[in-house]
């Protein structure tokens, strides 16, 4: 299960709220998300009181497994698959060239990503599975588009050969709406709705499926329909502190209708909550949410 | 130096810098800069890459020129400028990279096979570093070109802000000759030519034969363009230092703003950059002096059950304001002699026509 959508929309509080109902369901989960060699943050390991999640596949708590997909695991991964020898991979990657090759050039990072995204989903898959669920924070749209995208983009240029092998092997994995889907958190806002609906049409594309959206932080209306009328003009009329409070709650509306109006897919609607146990209230909710969004197998 | 003004730079620089991580309203700010300059008379080109469709829309530009085009009238006129032009140019990857590859490459036939690789054709627009060099490139030749007093350059999206000033040097990382002379087989060296053939091999492992060799031949032929490239990020960065240029940091107030900013300052320290501002957007510093609701004369019945509901509302506003204000003094205490650090309002939800850009070209004009 993939959780994507825009910078600051609450992706990592989702994917941690999803993570830790599934586990208290019983399922073994595998919680990662895309990390950078060089980050110093994540913000996903911090709702584990962690600074980063680690390299490999670690317990960080009952039922849930954490790890960093890094692209240069990926590819020493990958080249210890096909050179069948791990001392000949690190030496390839100890090459000047080939690491700075990897590490600049079109897609290697991407593939290393997916590449160990990929072993993640054979080991569940396989005789003895670790993971029953693999949720993914993936990185701000256009990386996501990126990396669903990257067998059809790569098969195109290397039909051949291992890599294509693993792509396509991917590939059916991915586009199975049995096995995967994404799931687009936004907020009810002009903008994030405007990426939301333009990332649906992009997973499209790239044949992912998607499972629905969250609408987070949708903001509760304290005030009647009369207060609003009575209260309206005097807070243009003297600029009054509240002001973007007061409107928020009706541009919110607008734009889930908006959103409502352009696709089909389920929309969930989070309400605004508080920041003290955030994660165990979003968990709650979605305990509730029918039909719940986690996916029966898959990834 | 004397205390720097948003509203001098946009008046005497010949480049302005808008660097951000994704998501903090950096085009909206780029765009509301130059309509800002080209209102006080001057001739202003706004450079972005891959801007939300409504920026467009708002300017009147359609999405992928060759080059750069101006403004329509209505929306000129509507913008305010009058001895001033503006132009956009909404940068087009594919576009300005086979440009480069025309300009940079002797003959027309080598051009030409270039341009129909199917590698070439894939990495043009995929290469990490790839944007950032594109609009580099670009935003120097324009600016070489003479035909405007400002350009303004909207830096790519990225999730961290200093990816624009690092993205050139990984890009010329891996064009450095003595990376690539490693996957040519035509060396003097015994030593190099082993290494190549052992790299041969594995990118035939990994990619298949046919690939591998087809890989090797396109970094034979792209050699020439990427030792030229290498000179020209040093070049730019040459350029990038010079007092006609100013370097603008845009950020949301988030946790994390004052963090990033501080980054930011130390590298373009580091990298002799010509850092000039701050710029705190969607800040609710400018709300501090707004009043608090309160009961008019003769307010009607629901207007007094409301009231108490939106003074809880105003009372949170406050406390945004408060906070913003004490991030703007860090920010301002940060950015020194040389520096300054201004505050922008958050616009109104979905409020991004001429009319609002102008009263945020007018609030950068005054700061």
């Amino acid at each position: 299960m993939l959780i994507t959508g825009k910078g600051g929309v609450g992706r990592s509080v989702m994917t941690a709220a999803l993570a830790k109902l599934a586990a208290k369901r019983g399922k073994r989960v595998l919680v990662t998300e895309v990390g950078d060699e060089g980050d110093d943050y994540s913000p996903l390991a911090r709702h584990w009181n962690r600074e980063r999640l680690p390299q490999h596949p670690e317990l960080i708590e009952p039922n849930i497994h954490g790890a960093v997909l890094l692209a240069r695991t990926g590819q020493e991964l990958f080249l210890k698959s096909v050179l069948r020898s791990g001392t000949i991979a690190r030496a390839a990657l100890g090459s000047d060239a080939l690491r700075r090759l990897l590490s600049a050039g079109p897609s290697f990072r991407e593939m290393g990503v997916f590449f160990q995204l990929l072993s993640a989903l054979r080991q569940k898959t396989g005789p003895n599975p670790t993971h029953e669920l693999i949720l993914i924070d993936m990185p701000a749209t256009g990386h996501t588009l990126s990396l669903t995208g990257l067998p059809e983009t790569l098969l195109k240029l290397v039909p051949g050969g291992p890599i294509a092998a693993a792509l396509k092997e991917g590939q059916t994995y991915l586009n199975d709406p049995k096995l995967a889907s994404a799931w687009i958190v936004t907020l009810p806002e002009t903008l994030p709705v405007s990426e939301c609906l333009e990332l649906i049409e992009g997973l499209k594309k790239t044949r992912m499926p998607v499972g629905g959206v969250v609408v987070n932080r949708m903001p509760a209306d304290p005030f009647t329909a009369e207060e609003r009328e009575g209260l309206g003009p005097l807070v243009d009329q003297h600029g009054w502190l509240g002001r973007e409070a007061f409107k928020k709650p009706l541009v919110a509306h607008r734009e889930l209708a908006r959103l409502r109006s352009h696709t089909a897919l389920p929309i969930f609607v989070m309400p605004e909550l508080p920041h003290e146990g955030l994660i165990a209230a979003m968990a709650g909710l979605l305990d509730v949410a029918t039909p719940l969004p986690l996916p029966t197998g898959g990834a | 130096m004397s205390q720097v003004r948003v509203g001098e730079l946009l008046r005497t620089k010949k480049v302005i810098v808008c660097c951000g991580a994704g998501g903090v309203g950096k085009t909206t700010t780029a765009a509301a800069l130059s309509i800002a300059a080209a209102r006080a008379g001057r001739r202003v080109l706004v450079l972005t890459i891959d801007p939300s469709r409504r920026l467009a829309e708002t300017l009147g530009v359609s999405r992928n020129p060759t080059d750069p085009v101006r403004i329509p009238k209505d929306r000129s006129d509507a913008a305010g400028i009058t001895t001033g032009t503006l132009d956009a140019w909404m940068l087009d990857i594919k576009l300005v990279s086979d440009g480069a590859v025309r300009r940079l490459v002797k003959s027309d036939a080598d051009a030409q096979r270039i341009l129909s690789n199917r590698i070439y054709q894939q990495v043009s627009t995929m290469v990490a570093g790839m944007h950032e060099y594109t609009a580099m490139e670009a935003l120097h030749r324009l600016v070489h070109a003479g035909q405007y007093d400002l350009v303004v350059l909207d830096t790519p999206p990225s999730r961290n802000a200093l990816d624009f000033l690092e993205a050139p040097r990984r890009l010329s990382g891996l064009v450095d000759s003595r990376a690539i002379s490693a996957f040519l087989p035509r060396s003097d060296s015994l030593v190099a030519r082993t290494a190549s053939r052992v790299i041969e091999k594995i990118l035939g492992a990994v990619f298949g034969e046919e690939f591998a060799h087809e890989f090797v031949g396109f970094i034979g032929t792209f050699t020439s363009i990427f030792q030229s490239l290498n000179v020209d990020v040093n070049e730019m960065r040459r350029f990038l230092s010079s007092d006609d240029v100013a370097f603008l940091l845009v950020s949301s107030p988030a946790p994390a703003a004052l963090t990033e900013a501080s980054f930011f300052h130390d590298k373009t320290r580091e990298l002799a950059l010509p850092f000039r501002a701050f710029v705190l957007n969607r800040s609710h510093a400018t709300d501090a002096g707004r009043p608090m609701p309160s009961a008019p004369f003769g307010a009607s019945a629901a207007v007094l059950t409301g009231l108490p509901k939106l003074t809880r509302l105003a009372e949170t506003e406050q406390l945004a304001a408060v906070r913003d204000l004490t991030l703007l003094g860090e920010l301002q205490k940060r950015a020194g002699e040389g520096a300054t650090a201004i505050a922008l309002p958050e616009l109104p939800q979905g409020a991004d026509d001429v009319v609002t850009l102008v009263s945020v070209a007018d609030a950068l004009a005054a700061s």
